[in-house]
């Protein structure tokens, strides 16, 4: 019994809306997911680019502002534990983070949308020394933006899969860890994501 | 709160719409903003030949790999001729009959073709947003003004349109494409804001350095303009209510700074909550400061007797990127440091039907820097303006202002400048205000 129960409440939740493909989303709404991606850290007066896998997770809530356009507000961090500043190395562990205003255009009736930002940026990153030892952080604060596509799968009423394939670039200042000093630092996050989204 | 929120939802519903009177092509002004990215590279290329214009796949793929970096280009260039480029893109958009918010999006797209594909160069983080944020601001700006000046009725239509063409180029090729420079069309509703307000400033200007112990006297215009007016008229688009100053001196243009109304209620009322965009540069022999920034606060008109009125404004403000001085620091050839920041500003203005006469003001800003000197940089404005009426439309105005920039560096000792300034002008001032005013 208990069990028809859930079924019956998971399939009305699952059940596509009467209304057909529009609106994705109304009013107040909520996406929170994750994905992969890689960082790519650059630096000014250098060629010399890092780049490592990682992984990402956000949080992002909005309103509707037209047919077309929506206005939200994101959290996204990313956690990269195989960094390396230089060729071979592996020791350090870089978080970045970021506090944005987002607005999301639906160019079309479907849920295709593009998605572009702007914020606060941190980047966080710690280094164990080769020795041993307690680990280093050295942190640094500046402006984020991102952008990126995406798509709304609508799967009920309320719900729908989201996909997004995003950049988050990061212009963190200076980064001055033990082994080196990392001068007007720019973290470039490319990720494929994909959430919930309720409204 | 629930009222707010509906309010502020039902002011970005209403510019949905494009411009009536024109066709909406938005396909056509994404390729107008790629093959003026085309035509600028091939000019630079050729004719001035410029290193940096030889792009091609080679530096395409080496710029896909490496990305981003910060420039060490001239702050002019920065912080004016990037956002006047930026610009460019917007208006081929708006002039293809897209809306505020539907052009903005190729202003971001024209700018990043250019920094990927463009130069020789890496692309640069500073210029993408200077260029599409910017490039946002002022082609908003002189798109409406273009529109100010471009008369389709006006036996001088034709003096008119040259005098809008450096404004607004992309506007006046659109026009000519569709032949609608010389055709008796009705005149968008741009062209009549309603309230305008343009103030003129002819004098002397002294300017002291406090390290340098100098002080120098130039030759100054100061240009004012005030397109629209937040109190007379509802909001109905971004930007339908702006102000610009433009000040020329000994460097040609020595500021400009323009702020235009995002969003704003849609009844008439005496105090309005506003978010405004605005657009700083000032580059005089004395300092350098500006950026690209979004402000929300409050403008309160006070009715007084006899038709005076007093009106007030507060603000605060994030600084989405901004550009400071930072001398003998700063990052490589470049000696001024970039970084996000926000702050405060208010304002107190005396004066009788849309005409100012006494202002009092003051602004404190902070900018982080995330590229240049390990620095954090605290910026204060302040100062007071008076106009002696000398008959209805010429009088005599006096300005005394003081900069200040405190620089709190990470790993030298701090530096503080101040910049006292003192202005002293014959003014001339034309104000047309709509016909509901009282």
């Amino acid at each position: 019994m208990r069990a028809s129960i859930i079924i019956t409440l998971l399939l009305g939740l699952l059940a596509p809306g009467a209304e057909g493909q529009r609106p994705h989303r109304a009013g107040l709404w909520i996406e929170t997911g994750g994905g992969i991606g890689y960082v790519r850290i650059a630096s000014s007066g250098s060629t010399t680019v890092t780049s490592a896998p990682g992984s990402t997770t956000y949080l992002s809530v909005g309103v509707l502002l037209s047919d077309k356009v929506l206005l939200g507000i994101e959290n996204a961090g990313f956690v990269d534990e195989m960094l390396g500043f230089f060729r071979g190395d592996t020791s350090s562990i870089a978080q970045t983070w970021s506090l944005s205003v987002v607005v999301l255009w639906y160019p079309w009736r479907s849920g295709v949308f593009a998605k572009g930002g702007v914020g606060v940026a941190q980047g966080t990153f710690t280094v164990t020394p080769t020795g041993g030892g307690a680990p280093f952080t050295a942190r640094g604060t500046g402006v984020g933006l991102n952008f990126g596509a995406g798509y709304d799968l609508k799967i009920s009423r309320k719900i729908a899969l989201t996909g997004c394939v995003c950049a988050d670039i990061a212009g963190i200042g200076d980064v001055v860890l033990p082994s080196t000093r990392v001068d007007d630092m720019i973290a470039s996050i490319y990720h494929v994501t994909i959430g919930i989204t309720i409204r | 709160m629930r009222h707010l929120l509906a309010a502020f939802i039902a002011a970005f519903q209403s510019d949905s719409s494009p411009a009536p009177s024109l066709p909406r092509q938005p396909l056509l002004a994404v390729t107008q903003s790629v093959m003026l990215n085309v035509v600028v590279n091939r000019i630079d290329a050729w004719a001035f030949q410029q290193d940096w214009a030889n792009s091609g796949t080679r530096t395409w793929g080496r710029n896909l790999r490496v990305g981003w970096e910060w420039d060490e280009d001239q702050f002019g260039t920065n912080l004016l001729m990037h956002p006047y480029h930026g610009g460019l893109y917007f208006n081929a958009a708006r002039a293809n009959g897209l809306s505020f918010w539907e052009a903005a999006p190729v202003a971001f797209l024209g700018s990043w073709t250019w920094e990927y594909f463009g130069e020789t160069d890496r692309p640069s983080l500073n210029d993408f947003f200077m260029t599409s944020f910017g490039g946002i601001a002022l082609g908003e700006v002189f798109h409406r003004l273009a529109a100010t000046i471009r008369d389709n009725g006006s036996r001088h239509r034709v003096v008119r349109e040259i005098a809008a063409l450096p404004l607004d180029p992309m506007g006046w090729l659109n026009r000519r494409l569709r032949r609608e420079r010389t055709s008796a069309l009705p005149n968008p509703p741009e062209h009549t804001p309603g309230a305008l307000s343009v103030r003129l400033h002819a004098g002397a200007r002294f300017i002291v350095d406090s390290r340098l112990n100098m002080s120098r006297g130039t030759p100054t215009v100061i240009v004012d303009f005030g397109y629209g007016d937040a109190f007379l008229q509802p909001y109905r688009a971004p930007y339908d209510a702006f102000r610009i100053r433009a000040i020329i001196g000994d460097r040609g243009l020595n500021a400009l700074r323009a702020t235009g109304r995002l969003y704003g209620p849609r009844t008439r009322h005496d105090h309005l909550f506003l978010v405004n965009q605005r657009f700083d540069y000032a580059n005089n022999s004395a300092y350098r400061v500006g950026g690209q920034s979004i402000e929300a606060g409050l403008e309160s008109h006070w009715r007084l007797p006899s038709g005076w009125q007093l009106r007030t404004e507060g603000y605060i403000d994030a600084i989405l990127l901004g550009g400071v001085d930072a001398p003998t620091v700063g990052s490589g050839k470049r000696n001024y440091d970039f970084g996000p920041g926000g702050g405060v500003r208010f304002r107190v203005e005396l004066g009788r039907r849309g005409r100012g006469y006494f202002a009092f003001s003051g602004q404190s800003e902070y900018i982080h820097a995330v590229s240049g000197a390990s620095a954090d940089h605290f910026l204060g404005y302040g100062g007071f303006e008076v106009t002696m009426p000398l008959g209805s439309s010429i009088g005599l105005g006096i300005h005394n202002t003081t900069f200040l920039r405190r620089s709190v560096n990470s790993d030298r000792p701090d530096d503080v400048r101040r910049f006292p300034e003192l202005r002293i002008f014959l003014t001339w001032t034309d104000v047309t205000r709509p016909r509901s005013d009282p």
